[in-house]
C-alpha cells in the first residue's frame, strides 16, 4: 500500500510539470473536440498528431496522446445525448436515455452526470491500474476464443434486454444487424460474402456509416416531416446541473458501472464494447420500475457512461503490462511509443518507471481536466439545442458527411450512409428500435470469429463452451437473463407503443 | 491547439521555402502538397514507416507529404485508387509486400498489376519477419521446431492476422518449406493473434519484428529465427534462418514508394532523391532502427532495384499462395 | 376485426399493419440475404464455412420476420404512419450530392451546394437566411477540418 502511494506520488511528480500539464490539457481538449465531431475518431487524430509529437519528450508525447484518447471517448457521449448520434459503439447505449432526456429539456443534467460519472470511474480505474495492473493481466490471458464467444452471446442477450418494446422485434433487429455484419469478406478463407464483388463492400459496412445513417440522419428525416419543424427540445429546458434527487438516483449506478467497466475493460477482444450495455442492462434489471428506461432515466446515462470510461481506462492494462494493443487506438499508441524509442511491454514498468507511473498519474489528471473542460461546456451545448431546427439540421448534415467521408476518404461510405438513413427512417415508421440492430452489427463478427476459432482449435468439439469454466459461467448467465426477459412478455402483451 | 500547431507548421514551412526554393516558380515540382496514400490503418508498421520517411521527405521537397490512409481489401483498394490517380507526381503510394507482390496471386480479379501499372520510386524500409511459438513449445531450436511440427502436423494450430496479411503469407512460406498444412487460426490483426500466442491458445506464428520484440525479451513467447540475412540489433540472440538451418525462409515485409504509370521521369527522380536523403538522415535512421526496421543499403535503393524486387517477389509468392488454394 | 363502415376492407383486416408489413419486409430481406450468400460454401467437416453464419442468421431473421408478420395479423396496433416526401428526398439528395462532388469539386463548393439543397428540405425554408447560413457553415468547416484538423480534403476543383 505504501509502495503504491509512493509510486503514485512519483508519477504525479512526473506528470505535474507545467509542460506535461499543458500537454495533458491540449490532449483532453483536442480529444473532446474530435469526440464531439461525428465520424472523426481518435485513430485519425492521433495519427495526424504523431509528427507533432516527434519533438516532444516521450512521456509528454504519450500523455498528450492518451489525453486525446479518453477525451474522445468522453466527447462521443455529447453527440449521443444532444443529437442522437453515437460516435462509437459504446455510446449507442447512451443515446437511449441520453437523447430522451435531451428531448425532455434535461440535456444539461444528462451531460453533467456523464461527466461526473466518467470522472469517478476514471479515478477508480486509475487506482486499479496502479495497484493491480500486473495481476489483472492474467485475466486477459485466461480468455481464449471459447470465452470470447460466450461473452459475445451474453452481449447479444444484453441487447435484447435493453430494448423497450417487444422482445420478438428486438431479436429480429439483432438478427438484422448480424446479417448486415456478415457482409464483407470471410476472415478464415478471405472469400467475399454477400458483397456482389463491389470493391467498396469488400471489407463490409463501417460502423460509422450505419450509426450516422440509422441514428443521426434518420432522426433528422423524422423531424423534417413535421409540418412545423419542431426543435429537438420539446419541453422547457430545466436546469443545467443534476438535482440532488438526480445525484442520489445516479450514484449507485455510477458505482456499479465503474466496477463492471473496470473488469470488462481488461479483456482485449471486445470487453470494453460490452461494458457499456452490461452496465445498462444491470441497472434496468435492478430498477424498481424498469419501464422508465429508454424514456429518460438518469441511471440509463450514468451507468453506461461510467462503465465506458472505466473500461477505456483499464484497456490500457494489456498495453502497459504486455505491450499487446487491444484495439486500433492502442495499436497507434504502440506505434507512437516505438517512434519515441520506447518498447512497450512487460519491461516498461521496471525499466522506465517515470513513463509508467507518469502516464498513470496523468490519466487521473486527464480525467480531472475533462471535468473542468466539460462541466462549463454543458451550458454551451445546451444552448446549441436552442438554435432553430432549420439551422441545426444542415449543421448535423455537413459534419456527418465530412466525418463519414474522412474515415476512409471514400465517397462510397457517404452514399451508403444516405441509404441507411432511409433504412433507419423506415425502421422508425414500423416501430423497430435501431439500438439492438447496431449492437448486433458490432458483436456479430466478434461472435462468429471466436466461435469458429474455438471450433478450429477444439477440432470441432462444441462442448468446450460448456466445459471451460469461464465460458460455461457466461453462457449460464446469458440463459438466465434471456429467460428473465422472455417470461414476463409471454404473459403480458407487448409494451405500450413507444411515444415520441 | 491544432490551429497553433498548424501555425507552427506554416511558419516552419515558410522558413523552409525561403531557404530551399528562393524562386517560387509555378512550374517547379512540387508546387503544392503531395498526397501519400498508405494502404493500411494508421499505426500499423507500414503507416509508421511512411510517416517517418514522409516527415523527412517533406523537408527536402519543401512541400508537405499529406498521408491519406485508405484501408480495405488487404491494401488493394488503396493501390487501385493510386493507379487511377493523375500521374503528375502529386499522388504517390507506399506499397508493400502484400499490395505489390502477394496480391497478384491472392486476388485474381485485381484491377492493377504491380509492375505494369506503377512507376517505381524506391524501397523505403522493410520489417523483418520472425518465426515465434508459445513459450512452452517443446522445441529448443529451429531444427527441433521443424521436426516437431512435422511429427505433430495434425495437432498444430498456426495463428495469422487474416488472409492476405504479412503474417499469413509468410507463414504459408514457412509451412510450404516444412511441407506441412497445420490448422490455420485466423485473427483480426496482429494484436489479437499475438495475445492468443502469449496466452498459449495457439502454437506458432510468423510476424513482423516490431510487434514481437517486447514479448520475446520478456520470455512470453519463443523466437526461433529471423528471416533476414543478418541478425537484428534489437534481438541479437535470435539466429537468422540461414544460421538456424532453414535458409529458404527469407522474409522481410518491405515497404516502397510507387507512383502511377506515366509520372514524368524528372518528378520521379526528385522523389527518389528525397527518399534517398531521408534514408541517409541520422535521426530518421534511428527512428527506423528503433522499430527494428531493415533499411536498404545503397545497392537496394532507387527505381531499378525496386522494379527488380517487385518482379522477383511476385515470382516468389505466387506459387506458394496458389499452392495453398486460398484466393479471394 | 369487424370493419363495417370502412371502405378499404382488406387493409383494415390487418390489425397491426406496422408490424405486419415490417415483418414481411424483414423476411424478404432475409430471403434476399440467403440468395446473396447462396454461392458461399457451408460447413466443411467440423469447420464453419464462409456461408454458415450468414445462412444461419438470415434463416433466423426469416423466421422472426414471419413471426412478427403473423403477430401483426392477430394483435392490435397503430395504423401505418405516413411518410414525408419533400424532407427525405431533398435531404438524401443533398447527401448524395456531397458524396458525388467532394472529390472532383473540393470541399468549398461541395459543402456550400449541399447545404443549400438541404436547406430546401424543410417547408419553413427562408432562402436568404439559409444561403447566408450555408456560407457561414462552409467557412467554418474549412477552418475546422482543413486548417484545424488537417484532414486531407481538397478545397477547390483541381484542373
Amino acid at each position: 500500500m505504501l509502495e503504491l502511494l509512493n509510486n503514485l506520488v512519483f508519477g504525479l511528480g512526473v506528470a505535474i510539470t507545467p509542460m506535461n500539464l499543458m500537454l495533458c490539457l491540449i490532449g483532453a481538449l483536442v480529444g473532446t473536440l474530435i469526440g464531439v465531431l461525428p465520424g472523426i475518431g481518435p485513430v485519425a487524430t492521433i495519427a495526424m498528431l504523431l509528427p507533432i509529437t516527434y519533438g516532444l519528450p516521450p512521456v509528454g508525447a504519450l500523455i498528450m496522446l492518451a489525453g486525446i484518447y479518453y477525451g474522445a471517448m468522453y466527447g462521443g457521449s455529447t453527440t449521443a445525448i444532444l443529437v442522437n448520434i453515437p460516435g462509437e459503439s459504446a455510446s449507442v447505449v447512451t443515446t437511449l436515455d441520453g437523447f430522451a432526456m435531451a428531448q425532455q429539456g434535461r440535456a444539461g443534467p444528462a451531460l453533467a452526470i456523464a461527466a461526473i460519472g466518467s470522472f469517478f470511474a476514471g479515478c477508480v480505474a486509475t487506482v486499479v491500474i496502479a495497484a493491480a495492473a500486473a495481476p489483472l493481466t492474467s485475466i486477459a490471458l485466461l480468455f481464449g476464443p471459447a470465452e470470447y464467444f460466450s461473452l459475445m452471446v451474453l452481449g447479444l442477450i444484453f441487447a435484447v434486454v435493453l430494448a423497450k418494446g417487444s422482445v420478438l422485434k428486438a431479436i429480429s433487429m439483432i438478427l438484422f444487424g448480424l446479417v448486415l455484419s456478415m457482409i464483407g469478406s470471410d476472415l478464415e478463407t478471405g472469400a467475399g460474402r454477400m458483397n456482389f464483388n463491389i470493391p467498396e463492400l469488400a471489407d463490409g459496412i463501417g460502423f460509422v456509416v450505419i450509426a450516422m445513417g440509422v441514428f443521426g440522419f434518420a432522426e433528422v428525416l423524422r423531424n423534417l416531416e413535421q409540418s412545423h419543424n419542431r426543435d429537438i427540445v420539446n419541453a422547457k429546458i430545466t436546469g443545467l446541473m443534476p438535482t440532488r434527487a438526480d445525484l442520489i438516483q445516479a450514484a449507485p449506478a455510477i458505482g456499479r458501472g465503474t466496477v463492471l467497466g473496470s473488469v470488462l475493460g481488461i479483456l482485449p477482444g471486445g470487453g470494453s464494447i460490452i461494458a457499456a450495455f452490461a452496465a445498462y442492462t444491470l441497472e434496468k434489471k435492478l430498477a424498481k420500475d424498469p419501464s422508465r428506461f429508454g424514456r429518460g432515466a438518469i441511471e440509463g446515462v450514468a451507468a453506461p457512461e461510467t462503465a465506458n470510461n472505466a473500461a477505456s481506462q483499464t484497456s490500457f492494462i494489456p498495453l502497459l503490462t504486455l505491450g499487446i494493443p487491444p484495439n486500433a487506438v492502442m495499436a497507434l499508441m504502440v506505434g507512437a511509443m516505438t517512434i519515441h524509442g520506447i518498447v512497450p511491454g512487460p519491461q516498461v514498468m521496471t525499466k522506465q518507471p517515470d513513463l509508467f507511473w507518469g502516464m498513470i498519474a496523468s490519466m487521473w489528471i486527464g480525467n480531472l481536466m475533462l471535468v473542468i473542460i466539460n462541466l462549463p461546456l454543458v451550458g454551451v451545448w445546451v444552448r446549441l439545442l436552442r438554435v432553430p431546427y432549420r439551422h441545426l439540421y444542415p449543421m448535423i448534415l455537413i459534419f456527418c458527411c465530412i466525418g463519414v467521408y474522412s474515415v476512409n476518404n471514400a465517397p462510397a461510405d457517404v452514399y451508403m450512409t444516405a441509404a441507411f438513413a432511409l433504412v433507419g427512417y423506415w425502421l422508425v415508421k414500423h416501430d423497430f428500435e435501431p439500438a439492438p440492430m447496431l449492437l448486433g452489427f458490432v458483436l456479430g463478427p466478434l461472435m462468429e470469429e471466436n466461435l469458429r476459432r474455438a471450433m478450429l482449435i477444439g477440432r470441432g468439439d462444441a462442448t468446450v463452451f460448456l466445459t471451460r469454466p469461464i465460458s460455461g459461467t457466461l453462457l449460464t448467465i446469458a440463459a438466465i437473463l434471456l429467460l428473465l426477459s422472455v417470461l414476463p412478455t409471454l404473459r403480458k402483451k407487448r409494451d405500450e407503443v413507444f411515444v415520441e | 491547439m491544432r490551429i497553433m500547431s498548424r501555425l507552427v507548421g506554416l511558419l516552419a514551412g515558410a522558413a523552409l521555402l525561403a531557404h530551399a526554393v528562393p524562386v517560387a516558380a509555378q512550374a517547379e515540382y512540387p508546387a503544392r502538397p503531395i498526397t501519400l496514400i498508405v494502404p493500411f490503418a494508421a499505426g500499423g508498421p507500414t503507416d509508421i514507416v511512411a510517416r517517418i520517411v514522409a516527415d523527412h521527405m517533406s523537408k527536402t521537397l519543401g512541400q508537405q507529404l499529406v498521408i491519406e490512409n485508405v484501408v480495405g481489401a488487404g491494401g488493394t483498394t488503396a493501390s487501385t485508387r493510386a493507379m487511377r490517380a493523375t500521374n503528375d507526381g502529386y499522388t504517390i503510394i507506399m506499397g508493400h509486400m502484400g499490395t505489390h507482390a502477394a496480391s497478384v496471386a491472392l486476388y485474381p480479379k485485381l484491377a492493377y498489376h504491380p509492375s505494369k501499372d506503377f512507376e517505381t520510386i524506391g524501397l523505403a524500409a522493410g520489417t523483418p519477419i520472425l518465426i515465434v511459438a508459445r513459450k512452452d513449445f517443446p522445441a529448443k531450436d529451429l531444427k527441433d521446431f521443424v521436426s516437431y511440427v512435422k511429427a505433430n502436423a495434425d495437432k498444430m494450430n498456426m495463428a495469422h492476422a487474416g488472409v492476405g496479411s504479412v503474417s499469413f503469407t509468410t507463414c504459408l512460406l514457412l509451412n510450404s518449406l516444412m511441407g506441412v498444412k497445420p490448422t490455420a487460426i485466423p485473427f483480426q490483426g496482429t494484436g489479437p493473434a499475438l495475445n492468443a500466442l502469449v496466452g498459449g491458445q495457439v502454437d506458432y506464428m510468423c510476424d513482423q519484428i516490431v510487434n514481437l520484440v517486447p514479448q520475446i525479451k520478456a520470455g512470453n513467447i519463443k523466437a526461433y529465427a529471423i528471416g533476414t540475412p543478418e541478425r537484428n540489433p534489437a534481438l541479437p540472440d535470435v539466429p537468422t534462418s540461414k544460421e538456424a538451418g532453414l535458409p529458404a525462409f527469407h522474409a522481410v515485409a518491405w515497404n516502397a514508394l510507387f507512383a502511377p504509370k506515366g509520372t514524368p521521369k524528372p518528378v520521379l527522380d526528385k522523389l527518389t532523391a528525397a527518399l534517398d536523403k531521408a534514408l541517409d538522415d541520422e535521426a530518421t535512421r534511428k527512428r527506423l532502427f528503433d522499430l527494428g526496421s531493415d533499411i536498404p543499403g545503397k545497392d537496394r535503393r532507387g527505381q531499378e532495384a525496386l522494379s527488380k524486387l517487385v518482379t522477383s517477389e511476385i515470382d516468389k509468392w505466387s506459387p506458394i499462395i496458389k499452392a495453398s488454394g486460398i484466393t479471394q | 376485426m369487424a370493419d363495417a363502415g370502412q371502405n378499404t376492407s382488406a387493409r383494415k383486416r390487418i390489425r397491426n399493419p406496422q408490424d405486419f408489413y415490417g415483418g414481411l419486409v424483414l423476411a424478404a430481406f432475409a430471403l434476399f440475404a440467403i440468395w446473396a450468400g447462396s454461392d458461399l460454401p457451408g460447413m466443411r467437416g467440423f469447420a464453419f464455412g464462409p456461408g454458415t453464419a450468414p445462412r444461419l442468421f438470415s434463416g433466423l431473421l426469416l423466421i422472426t420476420g414471419l413471426a412478427i408478420a403473423v403477430m401483426g395479423f392477430i394483435t392490435d396496433g397503430p395504423p401505418l404512419e405516413k411518410y414525408g416526401v419533400r424532407g427525405p428526398i431533398l435531404f438524401i439528395a443533398s447527401v448524395i450530392f456531397f458524396a458525388a462532388t467532394i472529390r472532383p469539386v473540393g470541399l468549398v463548393i461541395s459543402s456550400f451546394v449541399t447545404l443549400v439543397i438541404a436547406a430546401a428540405a424543410t417547408t419553413e425554408v427562408k432562402w436568404i437566411e439559409s444561403v447566408i447560413w450555408a456560407a457561414i457553415l462552409t467557412v467554418f468547416c474549412v477552418v475546422l477540418f482543413v486548417y484545424g484538423l488537417k484532414l486531407p480534403l481538397q478545397l477547390w476543383p483541381r484542373f
